[in-house]
């Protein structure tokens, strides 16, 4: 198990490695879908620290996301506080928040559909408290005028900054995964998440190990959202703080494989692209068309591999294993 | 004082409409153990078949819904026979199917109807009522609180005293035993979620009449509808109706409190602050 993982985490990061050389020596266009599909690869990994590792169903993390996009932004325009400065407290507002939704949320033992339900709320009031607040940019969103950096001869556009942040920050999710998964809190995770009533009786601090997840999980999805508004220079509320956000993103996980490692990185890397182009084909003929496509892939996916992408190719490589034998 | 007085009338009317979306959740759920998270997407088809039945045929939306109605509960059959009920044992699962199928409803809708909003415009559209002497009133919000208590009275009528109720109670409380008994599982959850969606049609007709509509609002009445499933303990129906209505009665007294989008915020605040003291729901029983 150790060794595949250990496979797994660096043949992530490999990919995600040689994913940034290809995308450098891009056009413009691909390199753009190439810096979000990394990003959204990053996203996808923070999510499935709740959702797939700790088998929690969260509808809420569009609140952080917005948060890390939205927060920094404002302190910048707003108080002229440095970047930097800004995405750090959107991460401690976020991990906050997270710890304060699990406390709400695994007191008791209320199952996975009532935690799907409340967090979701959570994150249409994160929506509202977010267009309703002046100071994050209001229903209007924010603009950010970015400068590309020079080192004496050396020119780096924002185009490539972005392309190095999403590059940083979903090798970042792969290596906190990776150790997570390796860690104590990792395995008390799988074990209450495979059996509560088992994983209780021998000690394991339910509220203690779905908190802690949640936490890293919001941390890393602020951290997410700051490189999204990076790319992006102008911060949408309705995009980044909107609960259809979060959706997609599992919708992703879900395909690749709720749970592992490779799921949310093949699951991303696999349809965003696909759903990318399928908009630049279609929209002029017929807008809306191609997320009818996308959503009616998405729902013959989840209904004809429940395991994912990586669970069928697991199960497929098992059989031919034995097979042969 | 007669402003906020007018507001919670308001709210109780708006409310029970509400509490009726939740209740057809509800439904579902106490005799599946799933919930439909495009449920507010359907009920925006089912606004949306209102409108094109006007379009067309030029009908009021309180007539429409004789047509809707049924239409709806077929589709709502053959969705849940074909797609949820083979994966129903898997919770997590249906929660991932449902979500892709509210992106496909609402992008469907967005293709065929455009991003704009619509109107339907009805028999009551502009009628007003006078409460006592303070309270003005739109009659089609009156319409609805009525309607909804009705068929509620009818739908626990229909639980509580017919055969049908007695199966449907059985396979709530426990769907291994019913089987047993010979209450045919399946058959009663496929009546009981085209039954919803049936409901789900009514309170589209009641909602779409005095209000403009547009394609992507289905998400924001799933989670209008979550809160009073939630508080209300997700299976007691009963409960469900009255927490619809706190939440109604919060959305429009924080509107004449809070100006803009942060009075749509109190709903939510009040629906976190409940579940902080009472995490069960308002009148769940702690298991």
């Amino acid at each position: 198990m150790n060794r595949e993982i250990a496979y797994t985490a660096a043949g992530g990061l490999v990919a995600v490695l040689a994913a940034g050389v290809i995308v450098s020596a891009m056009p413009e266009y691909y390199s753009g879908i190439a810096t979000k599909t990394l990003i959204f690869i990053g996203l996808a990994m923070a999510w499935n620290i709740v959702g797939g590792i700790g088998g929690q169903l969260s509808l809420g993390h569009s609140v952080f996301i917005g948060l890390g996009a939205l927060l920094p932004a404002a302190m910048l325009l707003k108080l002229s506080v440095p970047l930097w400065v800004g995405v750090a407290c959107a991460a401690v507002v976020s991990s906050l928040i997270g710890a304060g939704l699990s406390w709400l949320t695994f007191r008791f033992r209320l199952g996975h559909l009532y935690f799907a339900l409340v967090t979701l709320a959570v994150g249409e009031l994160g929506r509202i408290i977010v267009i309703g607040t002046e100071f994050l940019g209001g229903a209007s969103g924010l603009l950010v005028q970015y400068k590309s950096w020079s080192f004496g001869e050396v020119h780096v556009s924002v185009a490539t900054q972005s392309l190095i942040f999403a590059l940083a920050f979903a090798a970042l999710t792969i290596v906190v995964t990776y150790g997570l998964l390796r860690s104590k809190l990792g395995y008390r995770l799988r074990a209450l998440k495979g059996n509560e009533d088992a994983a209780q009786a021998i000690g394991i601090d339910l509220l203690r190990s779905k908190t802690a997840a949640m936490v890293i999980s919001a941390i890393l999805s602020s951290l997410g959202g700051s490189v999204f508004a990076q790319y992006n220079g102008f911060v949408d509320p309705e995009v980044v703080a909107s609960p259809i956000l979060i959706i997609s993103i599992i919708l992703f996980t879900a395909i690749g494989g709720i749970g592992t490692i490779l799921g949310p990185v093949l699951g991303v890397a696999i349809l965003f692209p696909f759903g990318e182009i399928l908009r630049g084909v279609l929209a002029n003929s017929l807008p809306g068309l191609h997320l009818v496509i996308f959503g009616a892939t998405l729902v013959a996916v989840i209904r004809l591999m429940p395991n994912g992408l990586v669970g069928w190719l697991r199960t497929r490589m098992q059989l031919l294993r034995v097979q042969q034998a | 004082m007669d402003i906020l007085l007018q507001a919670i009338i308001q709210g109780v009317l708006i409310g029970s409409t509400y509490g009726l979306i939740a209740l057809s959740m509800g439904l579902i759920y106490s005799v599946s153990g799933i919930t439909n998270f495009a449920h507010g997407d359907l009920m925006v088809l089912c606004m949306f078949g209102a409108y094109t039945l006007f379009a067309i045929l030029g009908l009021d939306p309180y007539i429409s819904v004789l047509l809707v109605a049924p239409a709806i509960a077929i589709a709502t059959f053959v969705l849940y026979k074909y797609l949820i009920q083979p994966i129903s044992s898997q919770q997590l699962m249906v929660i991932q199917l449902t979500l892709g199928l509210m992106f496909v409803i609402q992008n469907l809708l967005l293709m065929v109807y455009g991003g704009n909003f619509q109107r339907v415009p009805s028999v009551l559209d502009g009628d007003v009522m006078i409460i006592g002497d303070f309270a003005v009133i739109q009659s089609s919000l009156f319409v609805s609180f009525v309607t909804t208590w009705v068929l509620a009275a009818v739908l626990f009528w229909l639980l509580g005293r017919t055969d049908f109720g007695r199966s449907v109670r059985a396979v709530h409380q426990n769907a291994r035993a019913a089987a047993l008994v010979g209450v045919n599982v399946g058959r009663t959850q496929l009546i009981v979620v085209s039954l919803s969606a049936a409901i789900l049609a009514v309170s589209a007709s009641l909602l779409v009449s005095g209000r403009a509509i547009h394609p992507s609002e289905g998400l924001h009445y799933t989670i209008v509808a979550l809160m009073p499933f939630v508080l209300g303990g997700m299976s007691n129906l009963l409960s469900i109706l009255i927490s619809g209505t706190i939440i109604g009665v919060a959305e429009t007294v924080g509107n004449v409190y809070l100006n803009g989008p942060l009075g749509f915020a109190v709903p939510y605040l009040v629906f976190i602050l409940i579940l902080i003291f009472r995490p069960q729901g308002l009148f769940g029983a702690r298991s």
